[in-house]
């Protein structure tokens, strides 16, 4: 049975949550308030997915997720947002969300995300598409990125994949259009936010050897 | 009004008076013995003090710095001018003796001064200055000097109020600015942790339920995003002409109609940032109009480093092969053509592509030019 943890600030959010999710059959095995009580909770709980509202009064998403992989390295985060925080969104990804969904979602709609996180596919909206194609797009442009080879880029496929499901296209749709295999589209998908989550790695590692911060 | 920043002028005015007060009492008892009418002087300087001391304590109060306080400090220092020929007398003014007034005169000069601005100071400046040269009988150079002297100060002093005036106003302005975007910042904190989450969960439960349950889920949704809009902070943008594309886009979306967009700001002069927004605009009408009211749209917006692409795809049931053509070359694709005139005005192109099944896209392609 997939153990979900559900973090959110909101309680009558976070209980209609967990009822759809054990009523799914999930097995919901800690709901909580806070992002930093969720990481510290998050070891013993063990969750295989983590349902994560963006919006936590305490702490950002992007610490949360930080905090929660490594507690519990392999956990899959499900981001979840009341409105398009673009850039919060963006960085919740880079940290390590392999998820991202709108709260206005129906119910159907959320437990299919739940799921497919679980199962380690990557969920995205139209909008985490474009968000994700647009920071290629920085990425190959900004100067001192554009030079350096570790700089992540899409390949032309990929490119493809993402623009389509920006707009608006299923995977299935996506994978009639193009000729491709359900699993080929999903494939692409994973590999994009995948290199830009490599990328935020080793940019941060590098950031650390700079500073001088690795001797610590 | 406000006066906080001219507090320190009165003050200012009231320590002149006294310092100049004592300045005449000085000069009385020194030339008293020449004066025609000594006796006179007594009274003279009483009057002198107590109106010091009363306009000290008068102008110290906002309510008071008006007309009947500034004319009848006017008209006492015109008084004591205008008595010292009689109380000093002629010949002694003539060979430079100074009046009952001397540089006391000058307080009334600095208090309109400061009450008015720098036409009133000079107005006041002028009066005096008369008087003065009224009560000798041949023009001195020292009493030429008083009177430009007292002119200039009228006219500095005025321009130093005055540049109070405002600057406490922008002050003030600034502050309210302020403290409006906060309250605006707090409102929109208070309104995203609550009602938009309510809003949210109503919509997904009711959306579950269906009937009459799904019909208020949907009205919720669109509540939520009108909200959402209308609390969203626009992101500061780069001084300048240029506009965000994106906070022009954001405004189209709905339940219904997905906004996909860079995370970063994608700048365009205002006029092509309008234009690509009301054809993008057009373009969404015209989904309604051929899917309905409920149908979906997505909208992606790309910043290419040449141009920018803005791509709108419903999923009606798309547009035979060469259908559109036709309907082209029979000049019937009214709403595809004021989308292709608007973009073609911007030196852009615009594609549209319908496979049946899988809705219909129109991509705008506009240039960035060159400024």
């Amino acid at each position: 049975m997939t153990r979900v943890m559900v973090v959110d600030d909101h309680p009558m959010w976070r209980e209609g949550v967990a009822r759809d999710l054990t009523e799914a059959g999930f097995e919901v095995v800690a709901t909580l308030g806070e992002g930093r009580q969720a990481v510290r909770v998050a070891g013993a709980a063990r969750p295989d997915v983590v349902v994560l509202d963006l919006q936590l009064p305490d702490t950002s998403g992007v610490e949360v997720i930080s905090g929660l992989l490594a507690a519990v390295p392999g956990v899959r985060v499900l981001m979840l947002s009341a409105s398009g925080e673009q850039q919060s969104v963006l960085d919740a990804v880079k940290a390590g969300a392999t998820g991202y969904l709108v709260k206005s979602a129906s119910s159907q709609e959320f437990l299919e995300a739940v799921r497919r996180t679980a199962a380690g596919d990557a969920v995205f909206t139209p909008g985490l598409a474009g968000l994700v194609l647009g920071e290629y797009r920085r990425l190959a442009t900004t100067p001192d990125q554009a030079d350096d080879d570790g700089a992540p880029k899409l390949t032309d496929r990929e490119t493809e994949v993402l623009r389509l499901v920006a707009k608006g296209l299923s995977y299935r749709q996506i994978a009639e259009r193009l000729g491709l295999s359900h699993r080929t589209v999903q494939n692409h998908v994973q590999n994009t936010l995948g290199k830009l989550q490599l990328h935020n790695r080793v940019e941060l590692t590098r950031y650390a050897i700079e500073r001088g911060l690795d001797d610590a | 009004m406000p006066d906080a920043l001219q507090v320190p002028l009165w003050r200012a005015i009231a320590v002149f008076r006294f310092a100049s007060m004592a300045f005449v009492v000085v000069s009385v008892i020194r030339n008293v013995r020449d004066y025609t009418h000594p006796v006179a002087a007594v009274p003279a300087v009483a009057v002198l003090v107590l109106w010091s001391v009363a306009t000290a304590a008068l102008y110290a109060r906002p309510a008071w710095r008006h007309w009947p306080l500034l004319l009848a400090d006017l008209l006492v220092t015109l008084a004591l001018l205008l008595a010292s020929p009689w109380v000093v007398g002629r010949t002694a003014l003539d060979s430079g003796a100074p009046t009952l007034a001397v540089a006391w005169q000058a307080g009334p000069v600095l208090t309109w001064a400061v009450s008015g601005g720098r036409r009133r100071g000079a107005v006041a400046a002028v009066i005096l200055g008369a008087a003065d040269l009224l009560v000798r009988d041949k023009l001195t150079q020292s009493s030429i000097t008083g009177l430009m002297l007292m002119l200039l100060a009228g006219v500095a002093v005025g321009h130093v109020a005055r540049l109070t005036v405002e600057s406490e106003q922008r002050l003030q302005r600034a502050a309210e600015l302020e403290a409006a975007g906060r309250e605006r910042e707090r409102l929109a904190r208070g309104i995203h942790d609550s009602v938009l989450q309510v809003l949210a969960m109503v919509q997904r439960r009711g959306a579950h339920l269906g009937g009459e349950a799904g019909e208020l889920a949907r009205l919720a949704g669109e509540q939520e995003a009108a909200l959402r809009a209308l609390i969203a902070t626009s992101a500061p943008t780069a001084p300048g002409p240029d506009i965000d594309l994106r906070a022009v886009l954001d405004r189209y979306a709905t339940p219904e109609v997905s906004i996909a967009a860079p995370a970063t700001p994608v700048l365009l002069p205002a006029q092509v940032a309008k234009e690509v927004g009301a054809a993008v605009g057009a373009a969404l009408d015209n989904v309604v109009r051929h899917c309905g009211g409920g149908a979906r749209a997505w909208v992606l917006l790309e910043d290419e480093p040449d141009g920018v692409v803005v791509s709108v795809r419903d999923e009606g049931p798309g547009i035979a092969e060469g259908r559109l053509a036709e309907a082209a070359g029979q000049g019937r694709l009214g709403v595809a053509q004021s989308i292709r005139g608007r973009i073609a005005d911007l030196g852009g192109t615009v594609e549209i592509v319908s496979e049946p099944g899988q809705g219909t896209e129109v991509e705008l392609r506009v240039p960035r030019v060159a400024a």
